[in-house]
């Protein structure tokens, strides 16, 4: 492992719930995050004492578990089902939908913020209206079930910066990815890895993908998830990132790393495709760095619990991270 | 909340007169190590044995959350993400996660007071399957055991104790303790076929019969001129061994109509929880169907999506199907595991062992439906009204199914009652 780039905590602000995710506006020193409380807040992260801020209005039901902004509208997701928006400036909710049948997993707004997609549980992915909140599409190349005949779950979404292809991902290792104007499947990866069912054992089953990122000019998408787990009672099992060149399908990298365990839960690529930042963890957290031409881990730091979510400056200088119990900033730089 | 502290079923009245005529007579009793319990034995469990009462239990190995099945918390900070839902009985929420359960209600009783102070596995496996704490040098006959011994029929060709557990992790056989190994297990475990019970391919069907025949022959010769309760014990060990072996077919659902299959659904606990259903309609009075593995330190919610759903479906087609055939009424269900889960949720999003307040389920003969006992504080981290532990639960266990709680076994010169010392029945959950 090189030490060219590093990754060092700055800031640590401790909190009494479980946050899931979190989003920025460019350029601001505001975040949002979503809660086991199921609250979205603004936290103000230049505030020597930051207080965080619940937006008022219609709140969600359950555990939120993503956010997505639309310039100054900021869209969040709920195992509630409901797609929440939120005029930022106004602190207030403005529209509620009832979206998705089953648990929302994941939401993002398209490159050019004209968009909005959700996955659920349902194993649908949805797009909507980024403003009006109409809803555009819906698809699927997900089964319900597992192969051992339970519940899947549809946990990951990504947009190509470009804005040109789709990729979802669920529980049991299946990628699709979609043409973005169309809505038309255009590929398939299979990461079986990540999905760890205990026939003997236990009998049950744990991991799925939990991230997905393409890479800056969309060649490359990054899947991110768990390797096998041996006592799947716990996250027991080596983080793992796949790699592919997906449109040919093939898989360039697999990183396993079993010092610091568990799921990555995001995945950032840096504009040079040259690396990428993952975060996630099992009762603790991680954040890597993988360098994309020799597919290794080049730089690491252990976090004090499970990350969910991550948000990166312009400059790739900071990086937010919201998590059990705690929001974070970490510095990026050479050393 | 009430609690009663004797037998009101309505067949005590007429077994205690039994019981009473029994003893005046000055009935001779087999002189063996639960004497005085023969002397009820004759009197009270001839009524009971014909009223042909069965138990499934449906055990949940590794400790299900109360939390996400029947003591839902939402909102709470440690409700974690899913909702409740109306049930069909008014004012009764359970998790979403078991929708099917939802609607089948009025059937079942809900105790979410128990707090039974032994979270470990193993411990907490002891409590819960013996109804008691363990005692160096006494081997305590666990619930099954218990259930066949006065539940079974000695004349039985049907076994009388099934356990199933085809997971490794958690796996424990049970055991029938003092009760001595005639009340022990028929214990399942690499498939759902009893092993051994088949007739050998070498000996054909008839002489298979004419062994029988021939060994008919001589036994009845040989008791005509010894008599000797080892001769007889003898005999009806072979009657049993008999009876077994053509009860391989119990096991086998491939003699169900598909449609009942389906119903029951692909899984490996749905086709157990089937063949629990043939073999209490064959007469089977106790069999235990343990699925693995609750034990969700990570990613709970994740786990109790997919485990709700398999127990939500599997224990539904159960109820309607022993309904539709007029067993319900005969069968009690029991939904129950070691402990239950820690309201806490850890930083993995799981929850750890718990046992000071969770909750398990009872469904069918001799339950009041719709019944919920017990409450435990906002956050689910006491139990507020209505605690009870496992001997309690033991007691009304065995009142729901006609069987006198108090009831003694005998080890050596020493009583000992089947439900444990100071124990209870819960009245607001009995019929």
């Amino acid at each position: 492992m090189n030490d060219t780039l590093k990754i060092t905590r700055a800031s640590q602000w401790n909190q009494s719930d479980i946050l899931f995710c979190i989003a920025r506006p460019s350029g601001s020193d505001r975040i949002y995050v979503g809660s086991s409380d199921f609250g979205v807040y603004e936290f103000d992260s230049s505030a020597e004492k930051p207080e965080r801020v619940r937006l008022e209005g219609e709140q969600h039901q359950s555990y939120v578990t993503g956010l997505a902004l639309v310039g100054e509208t900021l869209v969040s997701c709920s195992y509630d089902g409901q797609l929440i928006w939120w005029d930022t400036a106004e602190r207030r909710s403005i529209r509620t939908v009832a979206a998705h049948d089953r648990w929302i997993r994941r939401v993002i707004a398209t490159p050019d913020q004209t968009q909005i997609i959700s996955v659920a549980d349902d194993m649908q992915c949805k797009v909507w209206d980024g403003v009006s909140g109409e809803l555009i599409s819906l698809f699927t190349d997900h089964a319900e079930t597992t192969p051992h005949h339970y519940p899947s779950m549809l946990y990951a979404v990504a947009a190509s910066p470009d804005g040109r292809w789709l990729a979802t991902g669920d529980k049991v290792g299946h990628v699709a990815i979609w043409d973005a104007g169309t809505f038309e499947k255009v590929g398939e990866l299979e990461t079986p890895v990540m999905y760890t069912w205990d026939p003997k054992q236990r009998r049950h089953s744990i991991g799925g993908i939990r991230s997905l990122a393409f890479s800056a000019d969309g060649s490359q998408l990054a899947v991110g998830g768990i390797g096998k787990i041996g006592n799947i009672d716990h996250l027991g099992g080596p983080s793992r990132l796949e790699v592919f060149e997906w449109s040919s399908g093939t898989r360039r990298f697999e990183i396993e790393d079993d010092k610091k365990k568990g799921l990555i839960e995001q995945i950032v690529w840096h504009p040079s495709g040259d690396w990428l930042l993952c975060a996630g963890g099992d009762h603790k957290g991680f954040l890597n760095i993988c360098d994309m031409q020799s597919g290794e881990l080049i730089a690491q730091e252990a976090g004090d619990g499970h990350i969910h979510g991550l948000v990166v400056d312009a400059e790739l200088q900071n990086v937010f991270t919201a998590g059990h119990n705690r929001i974070e900033r970490w510095t990026l730089g050479t050393s | 909340m009430k609690r009663k502290a004797w037998c009101g079923s309505a067949e005590h009245p007429v077994s205690r007169r039994g019981f009473l005529g029994a003893a005046a007579a000055g009935t001779a009793f087999a002189a063996d190590m639960t004497v005085l319990d023969g002397l009820k034995q004759q009197a009270l469990a001839a009524e009971l044995k014909r009223q042909q009462k069965r138990v499934i239990l449906l055990w949940l190995a590794g400790g299900a959350s109360q939390l996400e099945t029947w003591d839902p918390k939402p909102g709470a900070e440690t409700g974690g993400p899913f909702r409740a839902i109306q049930t069909t009985v008014p004012g009764l929420e359970i998790s979403e996660l078991l929708p099917k359960q939802s609607q089948r209600m009025r059937q079942t009783a809900v105790i979410r007071s128990l707090n039974t102070k032994i979270a470990d596995h193993g411990g907490g496996y002891r409590l819960m399957e013996t109804g008691r704490l363990p005692e160096p040098g006494v081997a305590f006959p666990h619930l099954g055991a218990i259930i066949a011994r006065e539940l079974g029929r000695i004349d039985s060709h049907v076994p009388d104790h099934v356990s199933m557990y085809t997971s490794t992790e958690g796996r424990r056989k049970g055991t029938a303790g003092f009760l001595g190994a005639r009340y022990n297990p028929m214990f399942l475990t690499e498939n759902m076929m009893p092993e051994n019970i088949r007739r050998l391919e070498s000996i054909s069907q008839v002489d298979h019969q004419d062994r029988a025949a021939l060994r008919d022959f001589f036994a009845e010769k040989f008791s005509r001129s010894v008599d000797s309760a080892a001769v007889a014990s003898h005999g009806s060990a072979y009657e049993r061994v008999r009876g077994l072996m053509a009860s391989d077919r119990l096991f086998d659902i491939s003699e169900e109509p598909q449609a009942m299959r389906e119903k029951y659904g692909p899984t490996q606990f749905g086709e157990q929880c089937l063949i629990a259903r043939r073999l209490v309609e064959a007469g089977v009075p106790f069999v235990k169907v343990a699925r693995a593995w609750w034990d969700s330190h990570g990613q709970n919610f994740e786990t109790h999506r997919e485990l709700c759903a398999d127990l939500d479906h599997c224990m539904s087609a159960l109820m309607d199907d022993l309904g539709d055939r007029g067993l319900l009424e005969n069968t009690l269900v029991i939904t129950l595991g070691e402990f239950g889960r820690t309201p806490r949720i850890n930083g993995s999003l799981g929850r750890d062992h718990f046992a000071s307040a969770w909750s398990c389920s009872l469904t069918g003969c001799g339950i009041k439906g719709g019944a919920v006992y017990g409450k435990t504080d906002e956050k689910g981290a006491t139990v507020v009204d209505g605690e009870i532990g496992a001997a309690d639960l033991f007691a009304t266990i065995f009142t729901a199914l006609g069987i006198d709680y108090e009831k003694e076994y005998m080890l050596g010169s020493r009583p000992i009652p089947i439900s444990d010392f100071g124990s209870s029945p819960v009245e607001d959950v009995l019929a």
